[in-house]
């Protein structure tokens, strides 16, 4: 929360003016078409999931594993080869643990302007999703056990589209989501039908 | 009709009729004591009959509905009660469905679709005829009420005849769209409901048959063979053209596509008279669809994607054509209708980045090496005339493909055109965009190109998007950021 604020504040004061405040929006600086990247935060719980993905796979490889290679009557080379095919998979997955985080987190951005939210996230395949505001039909602030624990958020905007009826924004401080929300509730006669 | 009414008494017979539909050739067959020893499963579920008929009456004498106060009100339930209200306002479609028995007790099925997922909001089944045109009356009076001034009496709007197809061009609709696979897949159904198709198969496929095919086979030459099978393949293909005809003149008969007010409404089926209304206003994309055929006789199809329900289901997948087949000269004047700010002679398309072709020539080469490479110990040293023929077909369809493809914008629309011998153009309006997606793939970034996905409501899955590769990336975000920001202007209206 700390870290966040202060840009906030900085990049904050030639922002678009709200053109329909209900109600005066606590820190209204948010919608400034400034590119964030997310929570800082967010980095160890990346990497919190990675080493459980890890785990959980090479565990349970692992306990397939001993019983046949201490009950089934294997040839060495074979026995060595399933070890071996075993600690390098375990292997590249804590590699994988390792790097990916600040890779994945190194390329997630968000902003948001008068005019909507973008939302830039990928690695190898890289994606740029923009949901324009007046096409949210509602939103979602999510916590999950381990984001909760973080203090981080998800945000999911809900669109009338198909391809991208949810678009979820993940790593987020909570209480920067809350705003979010707050910040893209559909307006009041927005939708006369 | 503020007060609320029951569906009709028919209503029992077909709520029953879903789950009922498996059981009725078992009993059917049990009663006329056709195959009395085969006391199946199905003949024992019978027995479920006895309770359903009862949950059936239950269900129609508890289900209440009425049309007032600017909403559709569906009570149901008597233990576990649902109200549902359904704002008219929100209802997108109102699809009547007839099926011949519904025609002989003069009901109509209704099903009222909203923009939510793809199950109609709600079912009523079934209405009496003048309970349903009441009910479509309300549905748009309201919403004439609500974009007309307050006071003006809305009065009926006048009906206009845009397209009748007659049975000569529904048989050539049933020529140019295959649908021959679908009869095939129907009758192979109802055979094996009946438990016929075990004793079908052995007819055909049976020892016997097949000594005397491979009879006729072995005496003939190798050459004999081949024409054989060629003759037989053509066969079938013509077979299937047929069936294709003959579904497309059932279930299309008397289309007739008419404007009344800012509503489009279709009428068609043979049997099953299906008639929807699509208001002018909700539709998102159009989809222009050509195959050879359509080429050759110079026709179109034409699709509608709208956010209503029911856009993946085959079964109201009727109420997403606005012309299963139009002929090339009436489109300008159809799409004016439809789309009055799209001029498509004067679309300026562009073309793809010049390096899209180079891109789909390598993965055709990959793709004739894959497909060729496993028939090494069948051909052994054919098989580089096997990869040479692939690799044609494949380069000449990348060729045309890319040279084919292109996208265009203006202020209203987005449109992006693809294929080659099946070429598909959708366009989809730019008030209805939902979300701009671009997407670069790793291959995307060697070559410095990205692709824009737009994404709409109610198209489904397998239908033609506009998702545009193949561009420059710095033309992939201008047009993205474009596109965002036009939509952003634009008030989403359902």
């Amino acid at each position: 929360m700390t870290n966040d604020s202060s840009p906030l504040a900085a990049g904050g004061l030639q922002a678009a003016p709200d053109p329909a405040p209900v109600a005066p929006p606590p820190e209204p600086l948010l919608a400034d078409g400034v590119e964030r990247p997310l929570d800082p935060r967010a980095l160890p719980l990346e990497r919190s999931v990675c080493w459980i993905v890890t785990g959980v796979v090479s565990g349970v490889t692992a306990l397939g594993l001993v019983p046949v290679l201490l009950l089934a009557p294997l040839p060495d080379w074979l026995a060595l080869l399933l070890g071996g095919a075993w600690v390098l998979v375990t292997g590249l997955l804590a590699w994988w643990s390792l790097r990916w985080p600040p890779l994945w987190h190194r390329h997630a951005s968000w902003s948001l302007d008068a005019t909507g939210l973008q939302i830039r996230h990928g690695v190898w395949w890289r994606h740029v999703i923009r949901v324009p505001r007046s096409r949210v039909q509602h939103t979602d602030v999510t916590q999950g056990p381990l984001e909760r624990r973080h203090g981080l958020g998800t945000l999911v905007v809900h669109t009338a589209g198909t391809e991208h009826a949810q678009v979820p924004l993940g790593g987020l401080d909570h209480a920067t989501a809350l705003r979010l929300r707050d910040h893209l509730l559909p307006r009041e006669g927005g939708d006369a039908v | 009709m503020p007060s609320e009414r029951r569906l009709h008494p028919a209503s029992i017979l077909f709520l029953l009729g879903g789950q009922v539909r498996e059981f009725l050739f078992p009993l059917a067959l049990l009663i006329f004591g056709a195959r009395s020893s085969d006391w199946g499963w199905q003949s024992w579920a019978a027995l479920l009959l006895i309770p359903y008929s009862g949950l059936a009456v239950l269900r129609w004498l508890t289900l209440r509905w009425r049309c007032g106060e600017g909403e559709l009100v569906v009570r149901s339930g008597l233990v576990f009660r649902g109200e549902r209200h359904v704002p008219l306002a929100r209802i997108q479609n109102l699809d009547a469905v007839q099926n011949p028995l519904h025609r002989l007790l003069r009901v109509v099925e209704v099903r009222v679709q909203t923009g939510a997922g793809a199950e109609p909001e709600a079912v009523l089944r079934v209405l009496r005829v003048a309970d349903f045109e009441e009910l479509r009356q309300r549905v748009f009076a309201g919403r004439a009420a609500g974009t007309l001034a307050a006071g003006d009496a809305p009065a009926p709007p006048a009906t206009r005849e845009l397209l009748r197809l007659s049975a000569g061009e529904l048989a050539l609709c049933g020529l140019v769209r295959n649908r021959g696979w679908l009869v095939i897949a129907a009758a192979y159904g109802l055979l094996w409901e009946l438990g016929l198709q075990d004793r079908l198969q052995e007819r055909v496929f049976g020892d016997a048959e097949a000594a005397r095919v491979e009879e006729l086979v072995s005496g003939a030459s190798l050459l004999a063979g081949v024409a054989l099978g060629v003759l037989a393949f053509v066969a079938l293909l013509l077979l299937l053209r047929l069936f294709s005809m003959g579904w497309t003149l059932v279930r299309l008969h008397g289309f007739r596509l008419a404007r009344v007010g800012e509503d489009l409404r279709t009428e068609f089926g043979l049997l099953t008279r299906v008639a929807t209304t699509i208001p002018l206003r909700r539709i998102q994309t159009l989809t222009l669809q050509e195959g050879p055929l359509h080429r050759l006789t110079r026709r179109v199809s034409l699709r509608v994607g709208t956010a209503g329900g029911g856009a993946g289901e085959e079964k109201s997948a009727g109420r997403e054509w606005l012309a299963p087949i139009l002929r090339r000269d009436a489109l300008p004047g159809l799409l004016c209708e439809v789309l009055p700010e799209l001029d498509l002679a004067a679309i300026a398309w562009q073309p793809l980045h010049p390096r899209a072709l180079r891109r789909r020539l390598k993965w055709a080469v990959i793709a004739a090496l894959l497909l060729a490479l496993p028939a090494v110990p069948l051909l052994g040293a054919w098989t580089p005339a096997l990869g040479a023929a692939l690799l044609a077909w494949f380069a000449l369809a990348a060729l045309r493909g890319v040279a084919l493809m292109g996208w265009a914008v203006t202020d209203d629309v987005v449109l992006y055109r693809s294929g080659w011998l099946w070429r598909e153009t959708t366009i989809a309006r730019v008030a209805r965009i939902q979300a701009v997606a671009l997407h670069e793939s790793p291959f995307d970034r060697r070559h410095g190109h990205a692709g824009v996905h737009v994404d709409t409501a109610g198209a489904h899955a397998a239908a033609h998007h506009v998702r545009i590769p193949y561009l420059a990336r710095e033309v992939a975000d201008g047009l993205a950021r474009r596109l965002a920001l036009a939509a952003a202007s634009t008030e989403f209206r359902w």
